[in-house]
């Protein structure tokens, strides 16, 4: 589909004829052609065209938001007339705004068209590739998509931003089965511009098919310890998500985050640095327009544990008196330490290396607990056997102040780069 | 919104063919301090077709739903099956046809509230918890309703319309508690417009009380000791074991990706007590919270008895699978957006109840645990649960005892549910939830209270 820039011109023009004070439209087209191997065979091409408007309107300070697909002359009229509707029977709000106006800008970045014959072939490869090397591996579902999307953001403050982005993407689940015993499944993707590398040598794919394959024989653990646990890349990422959340709008305006009057202290040890860097070349999948349609720029949340940021938009940061943030978060970098992973495993006594976490959403005091997946008993400097039915509990706060060690090696996931990292005093307990 | 008209198009089928037009229109109001911080509605839908060639399949979706959106779309999604066919070799799927016929709209017969009418609701809602809960530190409110309609007309003789609603209220408190803020979520509503769930805000006043009853409980609560108890898992809980640690993996797509439930058919894997359904729309005479009477492969959804008085006897299908296991479909293929293809989920996924009062099974606990709330959950192809475990109670002695903080609960399912000892005579459904698998979708769940042995996270 082709974006209409008169289309997202001409809803401002009604808006503010509508007697809108502050009007923003947000028009974005998207194609995406996916495969989809479904037990080991691929079993489907499927391709979608989409597209979406988004329109909001401020009237004396009250808001209304409407999203539609429906792009036909008549649909969009009705939409502007709606949307002035639900401002007018809004609360007003004084941190009810729009982004500031600049110059406009365009970013382009990435393929227009996928290769659909080059992402056959690498899943292909993919399939033949486990046969050899990971045979006990079972794809229960692998999907590689190529979308490509184009978003236009204009508002009644003269912000006219435009980017469009072509990605490649592949994410799987799989287990791996060998006679009557089966591992726990794992997940992992990653994003790319191009398909010229084989999938299985990007992120972590290949470790996680030999790590899964060596899960099939578990033991479970008889006791209950305080122990370190080594995060892999995988499971740290999803752990850093969580973190950020604290930092986001919804914890600050209620007052619930931990976080909410941390800002130029030590929130972590000093080794961890965390940068969101969506607007980098490191990032291939970054963006440059916020959810609030100002300009994206990369930025440090935390700088040697200290936290530098919250992870404000405008409505949160005018709602608690803090600080817009500079962008909408992900993308991590986490800066490299200075341990060799073999270094990290070797200091260990006795722990276990996390390769997934399956457990509830942190209590907002940052308490955890859940299950250790695809995860594996370290005793005496050495990484020993395969574990199920054990159980992970915790603080997210107290963990990150207890970070012993973060890896020289790094994954780099395409929307994120993320190393190894090593805390304590977590507790473990068997089934 | 009327039916599509789709019979006219029938003549673009050559192969095996779904052709479904679906909209998707959704509501969400969101309040937190009693500013309403979100006012919104969207849209969302279009046309799709999916086709099945020499055993694969090609699909394709527009916003556009006009003729020649309609040809277009079936016209690529025959070349992206031809375009698979062309690169391996497969034989013909050969899917096995229970067409489904028929309309199923549950609109509301009521007068529609408006917007306004729905901010006013949240609004009296908000100003009676800050006046009769001023200890709170925070209070969130949030509303949505979720109308989707699918026309669906497939080669092999199906035709079928439904509109189903969903409306649901979440209500969050917080209090602080030594410095550390501590909430609980409540769930209100399901199946049905806002009309046909929801009446006047007096009427939620009196749980409202019990559920800040149950917030001081747990904020003056304890943590729970890490590892096995012996446990009564109240209904919501029962519901969501049966939907993450059981229903996943005997979903046959899951099946074939090599769960372990496909060691187990006809063997025993729970308990005696134990009967575990999967209803299609209606369940001991009751409509269930996601009635599907015709799945998107236009198949007539049946129910599928999962665990049958313990014993593993059937798994949910799509054609394509049932083709596999040599058996019927069983109506458990959905979409959750026009531009999805169908995939077997969940429908409405329930403990049947036992005959024992909640009260005689806490009484016949001497020390454990009564847990009452989830909140996220995973189950794994293993079997192996977790779920977060939002509200509960210590059980000394046969007497409820000091509240819980969060915890969480797991253990391998069919191995718990060998343990289970005793089922509550009632039955709670809840469906405010969203399962994931690659696509969100609306799913019920239900069951009666269980006792069982399971394993807690502690502190």
């Amino acid at each position: 589909m082709l974006l209409d820039r008169n289309l997202a011109e001409s809803c401002i023009d009604a808006l503010k004829k509508a007697g809108a004070d502050k009007a923003q439209c947000v028009l974005s087209v998207q194609d995406k052609s996916e495969y989809t191997v479904n037990a080991g065979k691929i079993d489907l091409l499927r391709t979608t065209e989409n597209g979406s408007l988004t329109l909001t309107a401020i009237l004396e300070g009250k808001k209304g938001t409407l999203s539609l697909n429906e792009l036909d002359a008549e649909s969009v009229a009705r939409a502007v007339d709606e949307v002035i509707g639900l401002a007018q029977i809004s609360q007003p709000d004084d941190a009810n705004d729009i982004a500031e106006g600049g110059e406009p800008r365009s970013f382009d970045a990435g393929p227009t068209e996928p290769d659909l014959g080059a992402m056959y072939d690498r899943i292909e490869n993919l399939l033949e590739y486990s046969k050899a090397h990971h045979p006990l591996a079972i794809y229960d579902q692998l999907v590689s998509d190529f979308s490509s999307t184009d978003t236009l953001f204009l508002n009644s403050n003269g912000v006219d931003l435009r980017e469009r982005r072509g990605i490649y993407s592949v994410n799987a689940m799989f287990s791996s089965r060998e006679g009557a015993q089966s591992s726990s499944f794992n997940y992992t993707g990653y994003r790319s511009r191009d398909t010229e590398k084989e999938i299985w040598e990007c992120g972590s794919f290949d470790r996680l098919l030999r790590e899964n394959g060596e899960q099939v024989q578990t033991e479970t653990l008889d006791d209950k310890f305080e122990g370190e646990v080594l995060f892999t890349p995988d499971c740290l990422g999803e752990f850093l998500g969580t973190l950020t959340g604290f930092l986001g709008d919804g914890p600050l305006i209620t007052g619930n985050s931990i976080y909410k009057d941390s800002i130029g202290t030590q929130i972590t040890a000093s080794s961890l640095t965390l940068h969101c860097r969506p607007t980098s070349g490191e990032i291939v999948s970054g963006y440059h327009i916020t959810r609030d349609g100002t300009l994206a720029s990369d930025a440090t949340i935390i700088d040697k544990g200290q936290l530098l940021t919250h992870l404000l938009g405008i409505y949160g940061a005018k709602k608690t008196g803090g600080q817009r943030a500079a962008n909408d978060g992900g993308c991590f970098v986490v800066e490299a330490g200075d341990t060799p992973l073999s270094k990290m495993i070797e200091s260990v006594d006795r722990g276990i290396l996390l390769g997934r976490f399956s457990g509830g959403n942190p209590t907002d005091n940052g308490d955890f607990s859940g299950v250790a997946k695809n995860s594996f008993l370290i005793e005496d400097g050495r990484v020993t056997q395969a574990l199920s039915e054990t159980m992970l509990s915790g603080n997210i706060a107290k963990m990150l102040h207890a970070i012993r060690a973060i890896s020289t090696e790094r994954i780099d996931y395409g929307n994120a780069i993320i190393p190894w990292l090593l805390t304590e005093g977590l507790t473990i307990s068997g089934s | 919104m009327e039916p599509a008209e789709l019979r006219t198009h029938a003549h673009l089928f050559d192969d095996y063919t779904e052709l479904r037009v679906q909209q998707n229109r959704n509501v969400g109001l969101t309040m937190i301090n009693g500013d309403l911080v979100r006012n919104a509605r969207s849209v969302q839908g279009g046309v799709s077709a999916r086709v099945a060639r020499a055993g694969h399949w090609g699909f394709c979706s527009t916003p556009e739903v006009d003729a020649s959106a309609m040809e277009r779309v079936v016209g690529r999604a025959t070349t992206n099956a031809k375009v698979l066919a062309g690169r391996s070799q497969r034989q013909g799927l050969g899917l096995p046809s229970t067409a489904g016929k028929g309309s199923y709209d549950r609109q509301t017969d009521q007068d529609r509230r408006s917007q306004k009418e729905l901010i006013e609701f949240l609004q009296a809602i908000d100003a009676h918890v800050k006046d009769t809960y001023p200890k709170l530190s925070s209070r969130l409110l949030a509303l949505t309703n979720l109308d989707m309609q699918k026309t669906l007309l497939t080669s092999d003789g199906a035709e079928a319309f439904s509109m189903t609603p969903r409306s649901l209220l979440y209500l969050e408190m917080t209090l602080e508690a030594e410095g550390e803020p501590i909430n609980l979520m409540k769930a209100y509503g399901g199946l049905g417009q806002f009309e046909d769930r929801f009446g006047d805000p007096d009427a939620l006043f009196e749980d409202l009380a019990r559920q800040y009853e149950h917030l001081q409980n747990k904020a003056a609560g304890i943590y729970a000791e890490a590892g096995p108890k012996t446990c009564i898992l109240d209904a919501e809980l029962a519901g969501i074991l049966a939907h993450e640690a059981i229903g996943h993996t005997t979903e046959a797509d899951f099946v074939m990706g090599g769960s372990i439930a496909g060691q187990y058919m006809d063997k025993e894997v729970a308990s005696p007590m134990v009967t575990l359904v999967d209803f299609a729309h209606t369940a001991l005479g009751e409509t269930c919270p996601v009635p599907v009477h015709v799945d998107d492969e236009g198949t007539e959804a049946l129910d599928c008895t999962i665990i049958d008085q313990g014993v593993l006897r059937h798994y949910m299908h799509n054609k394509e699978s049932a083709n596999h296991f040599e058996t019927s479909p069983t109506g458990n293929a959905r979409a959750f957006l026009f531009s999805d293809e169908p995939l077997i989920r969940m429908r409405n996924t329930a403990i049947l109840p036992g005959l024992s009062k909640i009260e005689e099974m806490i009484a016949s606990v001497e020390d454990g645990y009564y847990l009452m709330k989830p909140g996220n959950g995973q189950a794994d192809t293993t079997s192996e649960f977790m779920f977060a475990v939002t509200l509960g109670y210590e059980i000394k002695n046969g007497k409820l005892g000091r509240g819980l903080r969060a915890t969480t609960i797991s253990g391998v399912a069919f191995d718990m549910l060998k343990t289970v000892s005793m089922l509550s005579d009632d039955m709670v459904w809840t469906a405010s939830g969203m399962c994931g698998k690659k696509q969100p979708i609306p799913v019920g769940m239900g069951g009666p209270a269980i006792k069982c042995t399971v394993s807690l996270g502690g502190k």
